[in-house]
């Protein structure tokens, strides 16, 4: 690693945000680097496909690249993200009726340690669920998505999507309990 | 009364305990809401994202590192530009345009047009004319005007290059005045102005 990403690597976000803003190469290929991971877990959450998760997190990248001037560190660096990633994604999701994709289609996906049987099951019935949340109402998605898999707080959800702590409860109830509907029993 | 969604959700969560609500002891209904919300949480956490290979990300690194490059540096933010610029400059350049016109007046001015008479001469003298009140008419609207561009809109579709108004303001010398006056004085004659 050359000495400049050393030094770079050693920035805290808001120093790292400066760098980026003050034209150093490399400052957004680190912010990149160390979000990616999360930002396509989300967007994968969200439409249940590699294609379009791949598509949107680059999408909320580029995003985050345009508006970095308005990053004031108040809160971190990948809440920010997240909150153009559910923006992004939910204006997506509204736009375009998305395909869940079949295990088949999984080309990318590394599944080296996928092949006992209970894997295949766990899989299957993943996909299910996932197609299920695929279909919830868009707030009642993001609700669950946010709650369930990126383990943030009600009132930092009402915050990401403008709306209250209650409404967030209510959502999240909802949600499972739609969940339940389209699912019936079939992954108990 | 039954429990309301919150209450369940705290319930579900943990962040309630189920010996603090005593409803929940005496309605059955309610202890099988709660079960089922437990229960759709355990089947909805137990599922796993696939996990993208290693050669992903290195493909997506360099869509993004790819994609920004062709963005250039990040704007500035609404509150950082300096957004009296434009309507600024705007206005300075309709000062021009006034000073021009109002180099011209005394020579275009003698009472009413003749027939055939030049229309931009006439259009010219209206601007320039101090007590006119169209002059400040006509500035404020150009301010007006001016103060609703959006001007980082403007740059992407290509409609003004990065500092190209302060740059004619500031940078016209004797003779690109004079040939702006004359531009200016044909286009006003060929719009009928």
């Amino acid at each position: 690693m050359p000495a400049a990403d050393r030094a770079l690597a050693d920035l805290d976000e808001r120093r790292l945000v400066e760098a980026c803003l003050g034209g150093q190469s490399g400052a957004f290929d680190l912010i990149v680097e160390r979000h990616r991971r999360s930002v396509y877990l989300l967007c994968y959450r969200f439409v249940s496909n590699h294609e379009d998760a791949s598509d949107l997190s680059q999408e909320v990248f580029l995003r985050a690249y345009r508006g970095l001037r308005s990053f004031r560190g108040q809160s971190s660096l990948a809440t920010w993200l997240y909150r153009i990633g559910v923006n992004v994604c939910l204006n997506r999701v509204s736009a375009k009726k998305l395909q869940s994709e079949s295990i088949e289609d999984r080309q990318f996906v590394d599944e080296r340690a996928e092949s006992a049987p209970e894997r295949l099951m766990k899989n299957e019935r993943g996909a299910r669920v996932r197609a299920a949340i695929a279909q919830l109402p868009r707030k009642q998605r993001a609700t669950l998505v946010l709650r369930m898999y990126h383990e943030m707080s009600h009132q930092e959800i009402a915050d990401v999507l403008g709306s209250s702590v209650g409404a967030v409860k209510a959502n999240f109830f909802h949600a499972l309990g739609n969940l339940k509907k389209l699912l019936g029993d079939e992954v108990f | 009364m039954h429990l309301q969604p919150d209450e369940l959700v705290d319930l579900a969560e943990g962040t309630r305990t189920e010996s603090s609500v005593p409803h929940l002891a005496a309605c059955a209904a309610c202890r099988n809401q709660l079960a089922e919300l437990k229960a759709m949480m355990s089947a909805a956490a137990d599922v796993a994202v696939p996990e993208p290979s290693p050669l992903f990300w290195d493909h997506f690194s360099a869509r993004v590192r790819e994609a920004v490059a062709a963005e250039g540096m990040p704007r500035r933010s609404f509150w950082s530009w300096p957004r009296l610029a434009m309507p600024m400059a705007v206005a300075a350049i309709a000062g021009v345009i006034l000073a021009v016109a109002s180099h011209t007046g005394p020579e275009t001015r003698p009472g009413p047009p003749a027939v055939g008479a030049t229309p931009a001469v006439a259009s010219i003298e209206l601007l320039s004319d101090p007590q006119s009140p169209d002059d400040d008419t006509a500035l404020t609207l150009v301010a007006e005007l001016s103060s609703d561009m959006d001007l980082d809109g403007a740059r992407e579709a290509g409609l003004a290059g990065g500092g190209s108004a302060e740059h004619a303001v500031t940078h016209l010398d004797g003779g690109e005045l004079r040939e702006l006056r004359r531009l200016l004085q044909e286009e006003l004659a060929r719009s009928g102005a």
